[in-house]
């Protein structure tokens, strides 16, 4: 039988609990709700589930104080979705700096949050071995380089801020992600496709050439992402993860 | 209109308020001046002549009756001896002149008839030629003609130095009535610039409340307005937090409900609705946020590949914007403040004009400018100052499907003044707006 991935979802709005847990058992996952931190280590104590949504705002412990306890517990493979009121960009970076996978802005549209749930449980599942502890919030290095997750920018070794569009960001983060593994085009486009539900239609080779540029990869001899000759791409140089540095 | 009403009225006055009362001060202390010194002299002038014509009067007297005395041939020795300074006595009928008319002639003959007690007729006349020159022509009981010649001598000889103490005095008052405007302007600077650097947000250095007791007092009240004018933003800011905690809250639940109802047209309406209100409240928060600062710190970062990537994103979801004339480099500056500056502008060249072309410029200094092109129908010359303002709307008809919060520009302005750059719209030649942002 197949693994019925298990949500559990934490927020005060009883409304909005029941209404989400609704939407996602419709959509064919399982879903459980908590209250509060207490329900929330409650609920972890003698349960199993795959991915936490996670209200910011809430009264008693709120949510980054609660994703920073179970990123330091028993439970901290467990990929977190935080859900906050905010809007502003430095506290999307504030919440992913204290562990969380994904973000998503209050007000949400359930499909947006399905969709990341999903992508965020796909991601998880696809690391390799040596991440699988979540890397959100670390700095990976490789070569010259080093990519910031959290403010999703890319560093050269003056530390000056290289920008990365979305879909660039994305491509970079599916090789990181597979060091040294060919990927074919199909398989970069699916991981590749934005959670934003944003229409792609930009050609996987496009953005090769765009993010070889940005890394200043020369397309003849490139250093970082190679070209597999009727295969697709593989991303040859070593990965490191660090700490964020202050 | 007189000369005074118009100075009055500030229009011969110079523009500041220090050279206006240094000036009122200098010309009333210089014509107050000028007033006691005229008295002065008047009154000195008064007394001496007073003086003059008094010992004219008591030795004409006695030399004419000592003429009248003694034998005609030992007159001649005594014209010498009896003459002063400012007369002198010859026998005969002495020079030709005309009939003295002037006032101080008629003084001098007066005098003189009073001497010799109008025993003798007394004709005074005028030298011709000779200013200050007069002649008194008389006969003595004997027949004999007497001349006295008078020339009166300058009644109140000037002291040389006099005119040096009155520049060194007029100095005096000049310095003196600079030193006073000094110290009523110069606080009055200070409290202007103070309110110009006044940043409530921030805990600058509070103006210091010394010096003379309404200067004290002044300092003291902009002090306490500033600290109240503080208090307002934090409770603002206290405000909007538990508005956007309060609203997004409803809001997410009305959006869940509304999604997970039947498909109806009437479903689609209500979440049309609730993504306008959405947009409305999130706007809003970054209005007042972007109000001062965001707290964002500055990096340094690629210019092209920042400028690229905010395209691309664009041109990923197929909406038409282009760059040109990237250049090369870095720049030091606030990027996510930057990029919601560029988003902004490329957002409303897209609402308006249909397509955005981002062209970056290097200037001369090393500013950099970055323009946001469309060929929309552009703003009317008279409203760009307008478009700057929070819940600015071009036409007060359009829907407001189209419409927006009317925030984007704001935002973009405070967001722009927080990382020390400098805003512009303006028209292009051939039609369209061209929204600019210049950093260095």
């Amino acid at each position: 039988m197949d693994h019925v991935d298990h949500i559990l979802i934490v927020d005060d709005d009883s409304e909005i609990r029941e209404m989400v847990s609704g939407y996602l058992k419709k959509n064919g996952l399982r879903a459980s709700v908590a209250a509060d931190g207490r329900h929330l280590r409650r609920f972890l104590e003698t349960n199993a589930v795959d991915l936490i949504v996670l209200d910011v705002m809430m009264p008693g412990d709120d949510g980054l104080v609660l994703c920073r306890e179970i990123r330091a517990g028993k439970h901290k493979a467990t990929p977190i979705l935080m859900l906050t009121a905010r809007t502003d960009e430095m506290d999307r970076i504030l919440g992913l700096e204290m562990g969380a996978d994904d973000y998503l802005p209050k007000p949400f549209a359930a499909r947006e949050l399905l969709a990341r749930i999903k992508s965020v449980l796909r991601r998880t599942r696809m690391l390799p071995p040596n991440f699988q502890v979540t890397d959100a919030g670390k700095i990976l290095s490789f070569g010259e380089w080093r990519l910031d997750t959290v403010a999703r920018i890319l560093l050269d070794k003056d530390g000056t801020t290289i920008a990365l569009s979305g879909a660039e960001f994305r491509l970079l983060r599916v090789f990181i992600d597979h060091p040294q593994r060919i990927l074919n085009r199909d398989q970069l486009l699916n991981l590749t496709q934005s959670r934003d539900a944003e229409i792609f239609d930009r050609s996987i080779d496009l953005l090769v050439s765009r993010l070889r540029q940005r890394l200043g990869d020369d397309a003849r001899e490139p250093i970082y992402i190679k070209t597999v000759r009727s295969e697709g791409y593989v991303f040859s140089v070593p990965v490191e993860v660090s700490e964020p540095h202050q | 209109m007189t000369v005074a009403a118009s100075f009055i009225r500030g229009r011969m006055l110079p523009s500041s308020l220090r050279s206006r009362m240094f000036l009122i001060l200098l010309v009333g202390l210089a014509i107050a001046y000028g007033l006691s010194f005229s008295v002065l002299y008047a009154e000195r002038y008064i007394s001496a002549k007073a003086m003059m014509l008094g010992t004219l009067q008591s030795d004409v007297a006695a030399s004419v009756a000592v003429f009248d005395r003694i034998p005609a041939d030992q007159r001649a020795n005594l014209t010498d001896p009896l003459s002063r300074g400012n007369f002198r006595f010859i026998l005969g009928p002495g020079q030709p002149g005309v009939v003295d008319t002037s006032v101080r002639g008629a003084e001098i003959a007066d005098t003189i008839s009073k001497a010799i007690e109008h025993r003798l007729p007394i004709r005074m006349e005028a030298i011709p030629g000779e200013a200050q020159r007069l002649q008194a022509h008389l006969a003595l009981t004997d027949g004999t003609p007497l001349t006295i010649d008078i020339t009166p001598r300058s009644i109140m000889p000037l002291a040389v130095w006099l005119p040096y103490v009155f520049v060194l005095q007029m100095l005096l008052i000049g310095i003196l009535a600079w030193l006073a405007v000094r110290q009523a302007s110069h606080p009055l600077a200070a409290l202007a610039a103070a309110a110009d650097a006044l940043d409530p947000s921030k805990n600058g250095p509070a103006l210091s409340d010394t010096g003379p007791t309404e200067v004290a007092h002044a300092a003291r009240a902009f002090n306490a307005m500033r600290d109240r004018i503080a208090q307002y933003l934090e409770e603002r800011e206290q405000i909007l937090a538990a508005i956007s905690h309060d609203l997004q809250t409803p809001i997410t639940r009305m959006r869940l409900r509304a999604e997970l109802a039947d498909d109806t047209p009437e479903r689609a309406k209500l979440l049309h609705d609730i993504g306008e209100l959405e947009r409305l409240v999130q706007d809003g928060i970054a209005y007042f946020r972007s109000s001062h600062g965001n707290g964002e710190k500055f990096s340094r970062i690629d210019l092209a590949s920042f400028i690229e990537s905010i395209c691309y994103d664009y041109q990923d979801t197929v909406k038409a914007v282009s760059v040109s004339g990237t250049i090369t480099g870095t720049v030091t500056t606030k990027p996510l403040a930057l990029r919601r500056i560029l988003s902004n502008f490329i957002d409303n060249a897209l609402k308006f004009g249909g397509a955005a072309e981002v062209r970056v410029e290097r200037k001369q200094g090393g500013e950099i400018t970055i323009t946001v092109l469309d060929r929309g129908p552009g703003i009317p010359d008279d409203q760009i100052e307008a478009a700057m303002q929070p819940f600015f709307r071009l036409e007060p008809s359009r829907n407001r499907e189209t419409g927006g919060s009317g925030l984007g520009l704001a935002i973009s302005q405070q967001l722009t003044a927080a990382l020390g750059g400098a805003i512009r719209l303006y028209n292009r030649d051939g039609g369209g707006l061209a929204a600019e942002v210049t950093i260095r």
